[in-house]
């Protein structure tokens, strides 16, 4: 009886390690997935950071939507070239956020920040050179953004820095790394935890097991968090107290990257990017109804105007992307089908009003 | 409560572990309390239609049984049609027919202003009052005995693996399983288990992952003559993963709680004429159409014109069962077209007794399929013009559209496929449950597999709750 239970279990074991490596060659020949061992290669663990783009790293990825040539230069930043020190005349804007920023499905060359700078380059004065810096890193939230600014952006000595806050998730993210301020990194990684780490780099290194990953994740936060899911969180009428939390914790960051670069002799701006479903009424549709099906009650535009309302005492000058997103004909074209990532009319779009913030409440100042 | 979310997983474990220790009476109070719940949970209002149409079609059938005079009998039968056609057509149809007379009055230069009301459509309505149309039915014709007991015939309406998108019971199948105390054997178990299984898989891995593809197309995007094509087809396998998954998983749970539900599907894509589709797409609906329309139209009986006629009418109400629109009426009008003329040329035709025949004609089925669905997807009538124009005069992709449209479409349908060929092959559902044990862990791994990896969890509610 025993005997025959083990072997059906062994033969199971060997079935499913059959499909397993079938299916990690299938989907790494496939690529297509932010998976990807080319993808992940494009970031490293930094101990001051956490994890930035790894410099001189390169891919090509692809997805059903897009397929987009990504390069990162010396520097660490998404760019073809690298930034070198200032030349005379030269003026920078470095943009910090997320993937919003980073922008992996376009071209570089019509991410919004390329853009602008062809905008500001075509109305600079004789002898005026603009360079706009992209130091958007896939997954960072307002502190891991401080944290960039002082260990790597403040090199590149910018004049302007604008900070593109990301109304859907920064809140929320800002809480998990609320201590990484004051610890100025993130914690150090403990004897006791080489076990996990070395869990985690084989779960890294394989496509299939990072699936299974994000699944648990998904399911454990099911189980654990009451309510909506988590990233709607800023926008519900009656939002949990960590959102509270996380504007506090965000303006905290933003107001270091503000005094930091005001020493350094920069201006800071704040840029409220909003999610896709804030400008596509069937988006906003389907997730109100998911967050009423799980008890709670959507306000399409409250994180913000919550984000506004937090970041009002730093008495920075702040762009609000929404109206003008929202006002463009057929502005569900202004983001991506099955991500919610800006597409290239988008950039367009938001190059168009960064370029005229800067010159109107940024530079004239 | 989908039957693929997590809160609906929490629901059945607790319902079946109640399920298992209780007696057979309780089990069904249990079975009543939790199909309850399960309404409400979409929206507890319409619980009180659930409740009128039981109470009010048990007390009628039992009238009818009971009345000797055939008059009254008929007139029995007219208040339970009254009442079930009449809560149907309001709820379905009052916003259609007052708005297309709006439009027609418009046409003619007259300015009508009816009052139109925001009528919202019960969940799960088609089903449950086609069901309780067939008993009342069933009871007037002599078929079948009416129930005896009013908590078995609340439970035979609301039993809550069938009671939003069917399949569509008929009381002599499942009456006599309430009734009677059931046992649950481990044949059952397994194969609800699988069912289970394979329903998940249809839905969030096949149907849920071409739900994209289709989207993009029909919601507006760029498109030519191929993109159309893909979207179509991508389509068919969309409407049969989501709706043959529901029917799938509705079964498999009732297996594990010892009732037999109807096959809903049989490999409808494998079939070779259009009336042998109507024997494997949608069983439940198609039969009660044919029993209880098609039939007493008059059927096949009269000349070959009357049949034709017959299958047209039945057609078009068919269509017109799964919505408020348009579209769904040309629909059921191209389905009843499709049927008469193939009667024509079997009238004429050979049966087809190679296999490479019987491919050639059922890829050529499948296309014919695929023009039906493109109607019943489509937004308007308008759209349907549209991509006929683009599928017959412009045969051309949007740039990558192999990339984009064409693999992804064939990575998810062909694990499908090869799993009902093999089943079709054996005309056995459960046939992987026959494989030598290396390959039954094989298909098991596959399923579990790509479930885990691309299911669409969060993905969009099954299409036939709309109907």
């Amino acid at each position: 009886m025993v005997r025959t239970v083990v072997g059906r279990l062994a033969l199971l074991a060997l079935v499913l390690g059959v499909e397993f490596v079938v299916l990690e060659a299938g989907m790494r020949w496939a690529g297509r997935s932010e998976a990807a061992p080319g993808f992940q290669a494009l970031f490293m663990q930094d101990p001051q950071v956490g994890h930035r783009l790894q410099p001189g790293a390169s891919t090509v990825y692809s997805t059903p939507e897009f397929t987009t040539a990504l390069a990162i230069n010396a520097e660490g930043v998404r760019d073809d070239q690298p930034i070198g020190p200032k030349v005379p005349g030269e003026r920078r804007v470095v943009i910090l956020g997320d993937s919003l920023v980073m922008s992996v499905q376009v071209s570089f060359g019509e991410t919004f920040g390329e853009r602008l700078e062809a905008r500001l380059q075509a109305a600079a004065s004789p002898g005026e050179a603009w360079r706009v810096i992209n130091a958007g890193v896939q997954g960072y939230g307002p502190v891991d953004e401080w944290l960039f600014y002082r260990r790597v952006v403040s090199r590149l000595e910018p004049d302007v820095v604008l900070v593109v806050v990301f109304a859907g998730n920064d809140a929320i993210e800002a809480v998990d790394k609320a201590a990484w301020i004051d610890a100025d990194g993130p914690p150090a990684v403990a004897a006791t935890e080489a076990a996990a780490n070395s869990l985690r780099r084989v779960v890294r290194s394989s496509m299939v097991l990072q699936n299974v990953r994000l699944r648990v994740d998904q399911l454990r936060a099911r189980l654990t968090t009451p309510g909506p899911e988590r990233p709607l969180a800023s926008y519900l009428a009656d939002p949990p107290e960590e959102v509270a939390e996380g504007l506090t914790v965000a303006r905290r960051a933003i107001g270091l990257i503000a005094a930091s670069a005001d020493a350094d002799g920069a201006r800071t701006a704040v840029v409220l990017m909003p999610a896709r479903f804030q400008v596509d009424d069937a988006d906003f549709g389907r997730l109100a109804e998911r967050a009423r099906a799980a008890g709670g009650e959507l306000v399409r535009d409250a994180a913000t105007d919550r984000f506004r309302d937090a970041l009002a005492p730093l008495a920075l000058p702040t762009l609000d992307l929404l109206p003008r997103l929202r006002g463009e004909p057929d502005p569900v074209g202004l983001f991506f089908v099955r991500n919610i990532h800006l597409t290239v009319r988008g950039h367009t779009v938001v190059a168009d009003a960064l370029h005229r913030f800067l010159a109107d409440e940024v530079l004239a100042r | 409560m989908v039957f693929t979310s997590l809160q609906f997983a929490g629901f059945f474990v607790v319902v079946y572990a109640l399920y298992r220790v209780v007696p057979h009476r309780a089990q069904n109070w249990l079975l009543v309390a939790a199909s309850y719940y399960f309404y409400a949970a979409w929206d507890w209002r319409f619980l009180s239609l659930l409740l009128g149409s039981t109470v009010v079609d048990f007390v009628v059938a039992r009238a009818i049984a009971r009345a000797d005079d055939a008059g009254r009998r008929r007139r029995l039968l007219w208040v339970s049609l009254a009442f079930n056609f009449g809560m149907l057509g309001f709820f379905k149809y009052f916003n259609f027919f007052a708005d297309s007379l709006v439009a027609l009055f418009a046409t003619i230069g007259w300015q009508a202003d009816p009052v139109t009301l925001q009528v919202i459509l019960p969940i799960g309505i088609s089903f449950y009052t086609f069901m309780t149309v067939s008993y009342v039915v069933d009871v007037y014709r002599g078929e079948i005995a009416p129930a005896e007991s009013l908590l078995d015939f609340a439970v035979f309406v609301a039993y809550f693996p069938h009671l939003v998108a069917g399949p569509i019971l008929r009381a002599a199948l499942l009456l006599p399983q309430i009734s009677q105390p059931r046992r649950i054997s481990r044949t059952q178990i397994g194969e609800g288990l699988w069912l289970l299984a394979w329903g998940v898989f249809q839905k969030v891995f096949v149907a849920d992952n071409l739900a994209p593809l289709v989207d993009e197309v029909f919601g507006g995007g760029a498109a030519g003559g191929g993109d159309v094509l893909v979207a179509v087809w991508a389509f068919a396998f969309q409407i049969y993963g989501d709706f043959a998954g529901y029917s799938n998983m509705a079964r498999g749970m009732s297996k594990l709680m010892g009732i037999e539900l109807n096959v809903n599907f049989r490999f409808p894509y494998f079939v070779t004429s259009p009336q042998e589709f109507w024997r494997h797409w949608h069983i439940s609906l198609s039969t009660w159409l044919r029993d209880y329309l098609y039939i007493p139209l008059g059927g096949n009986r009269g000349s070959s014109w009357a049949t034709k006629r017959n299958l047209l009418i039945t057609m078009v109400l068919g269509g017109l069962w799964h919505g408020a629109a348009w579209t769904f009426v040309l629909w059921g009008l191209y389905q009843g077209l499709v049927l008469g003329v193939a009667r024509t040329i079997s009238e004429f035709g050979r049966p087809l007794t190679r296999t490479w025949q019987r491919v050639a004609v059922a890829v050529l089925m499948f296309q014919v399929t695929c023009y039906g669905w493109l109607i019943f997807r489509a937004q308007s009538v308008g759209q349907v013009a549209e991509f006929t124009r683009a599928l017959l005069v412009e045969p051309r992709w949007t740039a990558g559209a192999l990339d984009t449209r064409v693999v992804p479409f064939l990575l998810v349908v062909a694990p499908l496929l090869v799993v009902h060929g093999w089943q079709a092959r054996h005309d056995d559902e459960a046939a992987v449950l026959r494989l030598p044990r290396l390959w039954r862990y094989a298909v098991f791994g596959m399923v579990g597999y790509l479930v885990l990896l691309f299911g669409d969890f969060e993905g969009a509610e099954f299409i036939y709750f709309q109907f």
